[in-house]
């Protein structure tokens, strides 16, 4: 007798690839049939364009239900990583209500910050947050961007290359830890002089989260939020000094960091990341470790973490005061 | 003199005046509130000498279950401002006596059953006779009358040596047991199969509330009448970090399929850190919330 295996395991796997376009209506031209084709698939398609691209396509098509508009990022968004884990909360909800998800992301000039460098984070932290999603993701890129280094981050962050509308493979494709150690998360702008610091040990986080609380309740944070975002900043505080170094620092700023209202914390500590953008991953159950970063980045506005010589930094945005 | 050691419950008709030496802030309120909401449940009227301290001992009294708004609405209970506490130990020692008479008496009129006061009373440490020609006077004083007195002496307060001084000045000390108390968490022994949590579980001493568990899953196992259910009160639990909450989730897990653990009394921010860890999932994770109860506008007040 013979026996059959008649399972098949379907793959829930993120599938990432990189188109270019010549220019704006270049875009909208591509975008219409891959758009049309993809709701008459039965296909939910999320879009993370400019809004004129959305309405061209909008306008191409018709209304239809299943064309989602994923949240604008906001003049204050420079953290690659914290827009992808948006991302994948917003990707995350589409999908657990409508199935696989198509979406279409568009370069945006104004988040390109000093040099691009945003973009190349955001596409490793893609592959990272949504690399067990059902998302089938293609990112546009103009041909001649302001900046190279974006369109060099671009040939190494996506698996698969759209050449004349077909996806192929890319040969120049590294896994994201690879392309974030190439092209490290940027630095942010750095801010004034804090209106807080503590030096902590392992054995001070107790007052690390004493000092931010009363700080943050006097700025006028209700107490489920304050409470909440100390422990956000006690989980980056405790990773500081469990694998970084004995001695950590904590900046604090009430007062926003001139774009975005609210506190900001910086964690600083010497120690070096195994992992370049930690808590980007759904965590696994049956793992103890690595769910503090993860339920910060769902706590916090914004959590940007980033390395250089001196060790590692995170900065966490509370936003505004509720 | 002769020198006994007693634990709280038997702070009975025999005792008057004993001292008690705290080794942790969650300790003070432990013993501050298992005397003062002992004397509520005994009809007695209670009274707190505050110094800064009352608002950790309400809310450790209302962790206790009790209801400390209808206790002060009524006078039963009683919060002594800090003004009048060091106005009342910096008076002469006979005038303080003429006091502990009139308090005394008040409270038999009141109709309560007798009176019961303890608090910090660490202002005591400037007065210029020291303190133990009031300790002598207060033997003297509720010696055979319906009155019992808690001296409290905790490191954070009063020099190591007048702690010893003190000790050796009171006949009667009440000791408690303890699990583990590293000034930050505490937790202490509450029967077979349950231990009761009170502070902050975070990195420096998150391996010892999985030890505890351990610990007492073994004790409700080897015991043939032993609990299926591993109890934890941690109403007085205030945080509890990822690893925490994660570990409390993945230890519950494991127990063996006839056992559960019970955390009973969870406050809605350590509830929220469990929610977040997978608490809701866990089949073998009970939760018990605890009512909220807002925390009163006066901490911090003596900074």
């Amino acid at each position: 007798m013979k026996i059959e295996n008649r399972r098949s395991a379907q793959i829930v796997a993120l599938q990432h690839r990189c188109g270019f376009y010549a220019s704006q209506r270049d875009l909208v031209d591509l975008l219409v049939p891959m758009v049309g084709a993809a709701l008459t698939r039965g296909s939910t398609v999320a879009l993370a364009v400019a809004p004129e691209t959305a309405d061209a396509v909008e306008e191409a098509l018709g209304p239809a239900p299943q064309l989602v508009r994923l949240s604008e990022p906001g003049p204050g968004c420079h953290s690659g990583q914290t827009l992808a884990a948006r991302r994948a909360r917003e990707l995350r909800e589409l999908t657990a209500l409508h199935g696989p998800i198509t979406m279409i992301a568009q370069h945006r000039s104004e988040l390109d910050g000093a040099d691009g460098a945003f973009w190349t984070e955001l596409d490793a932290a893609y592959g990272i947050a949504l690399a067990d999603m059902p998302v089938e993701l293609t990112c546009f890129y103009p041909e001649l961007p302001l900046h190279q280094s974006i369109l060099d981050g671009a040939r190494h962050t996506h698996p698969m290359l759209l050449v004349g509308g077909d996806p192929v493979e890319n040969p120049e494709h590294m896994s994201p830890r690879s392309v974030l150690a190439e092209y490290p998360a940027p630095s942010p702008a750095l801010l004034g002089a804090p209106d807080l610091q503590i030096e902590f040990g392992a054995w001070q986080l107790n007052e690390v989260r004493d000092e931010l609380e009363r700080a943050l309740l006097s700025a006028g944070y209700g107490r489920t939020r304050a409470e909440d975002f100390v422990l956000a900043v006690n989980e980056i505080a405790t990773n500081a000094v469990e694998h970084g170094s004995p001695d950590a620092r904590l900046y604090v700023w009430l007062d926003g960091d001139g774009v975005t209202e609210g506190a900001v914390c910086e964690v600083h500590d010497r120690g070096t990341l195994r992992d370049p953008l930690p808590g980007l991953a759904a965590p696994h159950s049956a793992e103890p470790r690595g769910r503090g970063v993860w339920i910060a980045r769902q706590i916090c506005e914004s959590l940007h973490v980033w390395s250089d010589k001196s060790g590692t930094h995170v900065r966490l945005h509370a936003g505004r005061p509720v | 003199m002769t020198r006994t050691v007693e634990d709280m419950a038997s702070f009975d008709s025999t005792v008057r005046h004993a001292c008690a030496v705290a080794v942790s802030d969650e300790h003070l309120w432990e013993l501050s509130s298992a005397f003062l909401s002992a004397g509520l449940a005994a009809g007695d009227q209670v009274k707190y000498f505050d110094d800064g301290t009352s608002d950790r001992v309400l809310e450790r009294m209302f962790d206790d279950g009790v209801d400390i708004d209808a206790s002060l609405a009524s006078g039963q209970l009683e919060v002594v401002p800090p003004e009048a506490t060091r106005a009342a130990i910096l008076t002469p020692i006979d005038v303080m006596r003429g006091l502990v008479d009139e308090l005394i008496e008040d409270a038999l009129a009141e109709g309560y059953s007798g009176v019961r006061w303890t608090g910090q009373l660490s202002h005591a440490l400037n007065r210029p006779a020291g303190m133990l020609d009031y300790e002598l006077m207060l033997d003297a004083a509720v010696a055979g009358r319906p009155a019992r007195v808690l001296c409290l002496y905790d490191r954070a307060h009063y020099p190591d040596d007048v702690i010893e001084d003190m000790r050796r000045g009171h006949r009667v000390e009440i000791e408690t047991t303890t699990v583990y108390d590293d000034n930050l968490l505490r937790i202490t022994s509450t029967g077979i199969g349950s231990a009761r949590l009170a502070g902050e579980v975070d990195h420096s001493n998150r391996p010892q509330v999985r030890k505890l568990l351990l610990a007492e899953l073994d004790r409700a196992l080897r015991s043939p009448t032993g609990p299926h259910e591993i109890r934890l009160d941690v109403s007085s639990l205030r945080f509890i970090d990822v690893a925490g909450a994660v570990g409390l989730v993945h230890a519950a897990e494991e127990f063996p399929s006839s056992h559960k653990l019970v955390l009973d009394g969870v406050r809605p921010r350590v509830a929220r850190v469990l929610d977040r860890c997978g608490a809701p999932f866990a089949s073998q994770l009970m939760t018990i919330p605890r009512p909220d109860r807002p925390i009163p506008s006066t901490a911090g007040a003596d900074e």
